[in-house]
């Protein structure tokens, strides 16, 4: 017998204030968007009515989840938006969307063929037949495949190592590091070798799924949830934490996998973490101690991308950056690139997806940084695409400014 | 992670608060569940260097007899947040920091005394314009501090729309609130 | 001197039986007046479950309400397609039922009489209810599938008055009944108030119908008869969604509580049954009591009830005849009850409808249409239950959303869904138009601006029960200020656009004020917030 009339209908929760129609990046540059409430928690009741009510403006929402952490009365807004595209929104992608979206799919083969990917994506007769045929914007630069996959660097170079250290953990790099970026990884493993962690790879681990969920291939992302997810109680029954860099990648497993894949993670969802909170954790605690180079100096700007917003762990960032002496960082007022995974490659999506941009890319412009602190990759595309500063993941930036061989001597167990 | 004072609630009386304390040297976090509408107050916070937590809820603290030491939150998960002073700037129902059941009226994150009338049937009066009574209630305060159990809490000072006899839904109550969010700034600040 | 007869029938109560009765008679060619003291479908024609019974529910103890219910299920399913959805209906056995005297031997009772009185009814399993069904509880021991529906009465009345009037009835709302004209023994017609105007008026004719509901009592003490009326108080709760959608009753004797249907974007669960007096039927709060009930019953109906947002509750009066042998009220035969009186009482000219429920309102307008005819002495057959009502030609939202090219807004599906083949009336000229006035319920400029041209709406109210405005979960925090200025720009009052949405807001907090807690009180400080802060609520200016 309910006592307390609070909904556990959680669309019920809205209050209609429409807060979530102020944040919204979409709703301001797109008059097609019926914005977050009414593709949300109002297009839920009517859809529940009848599903003739589902909208194929839902298809506009990026998912960035702003309008979540604006809610005050904690609806699940994107969640809602993109329950509803699964649900209703049932048909076949496009194979424009199935390219952008099958990462782990697209990237081995790209990778093989590195130099001829890059290549021909660069060119301007392929951008127009991309842009024509397949709708991906002409104007953007697509992610370069990396000719060397990480994996296959860290195989070569670096998984026989690892074995030394007396605390490891499990890397779940994603296809961002793997395919386009081994940098990133490399660095993650200098910086976790360097605080004395030994470094496992998730053997078999799947892409997430974010961009396959966008896409609107839900069997195809809960395949590798499931798959993901039993990956991960393996490296917890092994004793290694998992310790991922990427935010997006971060939220969909913690959040999207129990709430849209309907994947239960709950015996997992404690041991994932997130790179910056791990070691701000670890070096708060004094459980590991960094040296710092003395001459690194750097004026940077902290940009918190929409799925770190929504984590509510960009704190950890700050704090992570803050340590480091020679750092001096400024926190960008919180807004969207605009990219937001695949949508800001679509053709369809690409002056909406800069026009979302411009106020963050104002703001850095006026900020004159050296470069951009930002935990998300595809920011760092979008942002350097259109601004041209560089911009560096806080993993990176650690691997710079530690002096990582007096560390790697500091952290070392005393037998 | 510890700081000098954790604001509970962004809304104009906490960030007033927060924005008060930062700037007078304090290190001072926010947090905030749901977005803010009064900008000022957040923007200026911001540019005295406090930090914002948007988007996150308090689900509870831990007391020290009447000393409230920390306070967890849904996203930070095992790191509490520590501090030596609470503003709870949560508001009323809308924001949650009141809730009422069928027959009482609760503050849900400590169990703060509540004024409120047992007899639901004067909650409202009939006419919508006419004033109404519910809107009222709130968390019961001595001394600029928040009582418990009929006791004042030693460190938690509730500031704005939480409190009974504060409301900015009957008319306009702007200079009332931001006056209380600056006078838990001023009793802390007195405090130390 | 010699009486000049403007009308040939009036009908007091715009009810829906007021209503049917004057679309009946205009159909068969009289000239009729129907008169309506406040909007159409203000009294318990919209204060019901809207529930589309099969006569499942009367089959044991009342097979003659049984046999009509299912009668007029059917045809109504054929004349009043926009107002009725195909939900279904289940009947559930609790484990709980079996103590009471009302277990699966009860069951097999039931489906007998259903299967006697006509009712298609058949038994299925728990686990195939649950699957029909996934919101029924699931500790149900048996289950009766039956063609319940539901139906929206605000939107059958008004199809009722619009095709009487399309018939060539007058219609005058907002004016109330006084007294009779008469002479002798002799109904002569009735004197009335326009209760915006303050002015009195009178009508003739030589018949004039009571159609008026509970209030028909006053009306026959008026004339000088008495019909022994009994007001039976229910009330029901609207909760925020649409949680189920299939009616779920409970298959056991009628008691509080035991129906829950879904109807347009809301579940409604009902509803008590008090007698109450006469002097309160105009002006009914639910009680905290009455609320705990409902939520009770209801939970046992469907367990999901306790987890989900209540909107508001409301109550209507059961104008049932009454029998003074017993105080609950319950095993009254819900019957037709149409006097001639003069007849019964001597008096001419004079015509009472009552009793019965909105599921046979039109058999009750074919029995009231069938005396005045045959005291007028014309010889004219019912029609009304082979032609379609207005907005139900082709009533489905799914085939009137594809008249509009290049796909339906949210705002015109919505008006799809409510003034079905009618929708061609509203004219979406500009993107003006285009805007939700209502966002909860997808109410446009365009869909107000057409019921004020064609639907007689005069305030918010008669506003809401033609567009659902103001009907959703804000229960109207967002849209009352928008949707009063655009009423009184539509009226040619701008001036008025303050008092209408006064009016409104104290109609709305009504319900609202007993079901205060929870998300609803939320809700309610954020209305007082919106309309009393002093500032117009708007994030441009903070």
């Amino acid at each position: 017998m309910q006592e307390r009339n609070i909904s556990a209908n959680n669309f019920e929760q809205c209050q209609k204030c429409s807060i979530c129609e102020t944040v919204c990046p979409v709703m301001a540059n797109n008059p097609a968007y019926a914005g977050p409430k009414r593709s949300g928690p109002d297009g839920e009741r009517y859809r529940l009515k009848n599903g003739i009510f589902f909208e194929d403006s839902l298809k506009y929402c990026l998912n960035c989840k702003r309008c979540e952490v604006a809610c005050p009365s904690g609806v699940r807004v994107a969640d809602l938006i993109q329950q509803a595209r699964i649900d209703y929104g049932r048909k076949l992608p496009k194979l424009r969307d199935t390219m952008l979206a099958s990462t782990d799919q697209v990237g081995p083969l790209a990778s093989a063929f590195a130099p001829i990917a890059n290549f021909s994506l660069g060119l301007a007769p392929v951008k127009g037949v991309m842009h024509l045929a397949l709708g991906v914007d002409r104007h953007r630069t697509l992610p370069k495949y990396a000719s060397e996959t990480f994996v296959r660097w860290f195989k070569k170079n670096a998984e026989d190592k690892q074995a030394q250290y007396s605390k490891h953990i499990s890397y779940y790099h994603g296809c961002y590091a793997n395919y386009n970026y081994p940098q990133l990884g490399k660095d993650f493993v200098a910086v976790m070798n360097a605080f004395g962690y030994g470094v496992h790879l998730i053997e078999g681990e799947r892409c997430c799924g974010v961009a396959k969920i966008a896409n609107g291939m839900i069997e195809a992302a809960t395949r590798d949830a499931r798959t993901n997810v039993d990956l991960f109680r393996e490296s917890v029954k092994a004793g290694r934490e998992i310790v991922t860099v990427s935010t997006t990648c971060t939220m969909t497993l913690l959040e999207e996998y129990p709430t849209l894949l309907k994947v239960g993670n709950d015996q997992v969802r404690d041991h994932i973490h997130l790179v910056e909170r791990f070691l701000w954790k670890a070096i708060a605690s004094g459980e590991v101690k960094p040296v710092w180079k003395e001459d690194w100096k750097a004026r940077a700007a902290y940009h918190c991308p929409c799925h770190q917003e929504r984590l509510g762990l960009g704190i950890f960032t700050m704090e992570l950056m803050k340590m480091i002496p020679g750092m001096e960082l400024t926190e960008l007022e919180s807004n969207c690139c605009g990219i937001a995974g695949t949508y800001g490659f679509k053709k369809e999506n690409y002056k909406v997806s800069q026009a979302i941009g411009k106020p963050l890319f104002d703001d850095i412009a006026a900020a004159a940084p050296e470069f951009v602190v930002c935990e998300c990759e595809t920011c760092k595309w979008q942002i350097e695409m259109s601004t041209g500063v560089p911009v560096k993941n806080p993993v990176s930036i650690l691997a710079d400014a530690l002096d990582l061989d007096k560390t790697a001597i500091l952290n070392k167990p005393t037998k | 992670m510890k700081f000098d004072v954790i604001v509970i609630g962004g809304g104009l009386a906490g960030m007033t608060a927060a924005e008060a304390l930062q700037s007078a040297g304090l290190k001072c976090a926010v947090i905030a569940e749901g977005l803010s509408l009064h900008n000022a107050p957040r923007n200026a916070f911001r540019a005295a260097g406090g930090t914002l937590l948007a988007g996150d809820r308090v689900t509870g603290g831990d007391f020290d007899g009447d000393r409230l030491v920390r306070v967890h939150t849904e996203k930070l998960g095992d790191v509490a947040l520590e501090a030596g002073a609470f503003v709870l700037a949560t508001g009323k129902y809308f924001s949650k920091g009141i809730v009422a059941d069928m027959d009482k009226v609760y503050e849900p994150l400590f169990g703060l005394d509540v004024e409120y009338d047992a007899d639901r049937s004067g909650w409202f009066d009939p006419s919508f314009a006419a004033p109404q009574r519910f809107l009222e209630f709130g968390v019961k305060a001595e001394d600029g501090r928040a009582l418990k159990d009929g006791k004042p809490l030693a460190n938690v000072y509730p500031a704005g729309e939480v409190l009974a006899g504060i409301c900015g839904a009957q008319g306009d109550a702007t200079e009332t609130i931001r006056k209380s969010g600056l006078d838990a700034a001023d009793a802390i600040r007195r405090a130390r | 001197m010699p009486v000049k007869n403007e009308f040939d029938v009036i009908v007091i109560g715009g009810g829906i039986t007021g209503a049917g009765t004057a679309r009946d008679c205009a159909m068969r060619g009289l000239k009729v007046l129907l008169i309506e003291r406040n909007d159409i479908a203000t009294g318990a024609t919209g204060r019901n479950h809207g529930l589309l019974h099969s006569g499942a529910r009367y089959a044991v103890k009342d097979s003659e309400s049984a046999e009509e219910c299912i009668r007029e299920n059917k045809i109504l399913r054929e004349i009043a397609s926009n107002c009725v959805e195909d939900t279904g209906g289940l009947f559930i056995t609790l484990p709980e039922d079996e103590e009471s005297g009302y277990g699966l031997d009860y069951q097999s009772k039931f489906l007998e009489a259903c299967t006697k009185a006509g009712i298609e009814a058949r038994a299925i399993s728990p686990k195939e209810a649950i699957e029909m069904e996934p919101s029924v509880n699931p500790a149900l021991i048996g289950a009766v599938v039956v063609p319940d529906g539901s139906v929206d009465p605000f939107r059958l009345c008004a199809a009722n008055v619009t095709d009487a009037a399309m018939h060539g009835a007058k219609v005058l709302v907002y004016t109330e009944f006084l007294d009779f004209l008469r002479e002798g023994d002799t109904i002569l017609g009735v004197k009335v108030l326009d209760t915006r105007t303050g002015q009195k008026a009178e009508y003739r004719a030589p018949v004039t119908v009571n159609a008026a509901g509970i209030w028909g009592h006053g009306v026959a003490e008026k004339a000088g008869v008495h019909i022994g009326m009994y007001p039976a108080k229910g009330a029901l709760l609207v909760f925020g969604h649409r949680v189920n959608n299939v009616v779920i009753n409970r298959c056991r004797k009628s008691a509080d509580g035991d129906i829950l249907v879904p109807g347009d974007s809301v579940t409604v669960i009902g509803t008590t049954s008090t007698k109450v007096p006469f002097e309160e039927c105009d002006h009914m709060e639910v009680t905290p009591d009455e609320v705990r009930l409902l939520l009770r019953e209801g939970c046992a109906l469907c367990p999901a009830l306790a987890d989900t947002r209540i909107l508001r509750a409301y109550a209507g009066v059961r104008p049932l005849v009454a029998d003074d042998s017993d105080p609950t009220g319950r095993s009254i035969s819900r019957g037709i009850v149409c006097l001639d009186h003069e007849t019964r009482d001597g008096l001419k000219g004079f015509v009472s409808i009552t009793g019965g429920k909105l599921m046979t309102y039109r058999l009750m307008a074919e029995l009231a249409t069938d005396t005045v005819c045959r005291k007028l002495g014309v010889n004219k057959t019912c029609n009304t239950a082979h032609t379609p009502l207005p907005g139900s030609m082709d009533g489905r939202i799914e085939t009137v959303s594809k008249r509009f090219e290049g796909g339906a807004t949210a705002g015109q599906k919505g008006a799809a869904g409510r003034q079905g083949d009618l929708v061609g009336k509203i004219r979406f000229e500009s993107e003006e138009d285009r805007k939700l006035i209502c966002e909860c319920e997808n109410v446009t400029l365009a869909e107000i601006k057409y019921a004020v041209r064609e639907l007689g709406v005069r305030n918010l109210g008669d506003l809401r029960r033609r567009t659902r405005v103001g009907m959703g979960t804000c229960q109207g925090t967002f849209c009352i200020r928008k949707a009063a200025k655009a009423l009184a720009e539509a009226l040619g009052q701008p001036e008025l656009a303050d008092k209408l949405a006064a009016d409104y807001l104290d109609e709305r907090w009504k319900g609202m004020r007993a079901v205060g807690w929870g998300d609803t009180l939320r809700e309610m400080e954020f209305m007082q917030r919106v309309y009393k802060s002093g500032k117009p609520y708007s994030y441009d200016e903070v």
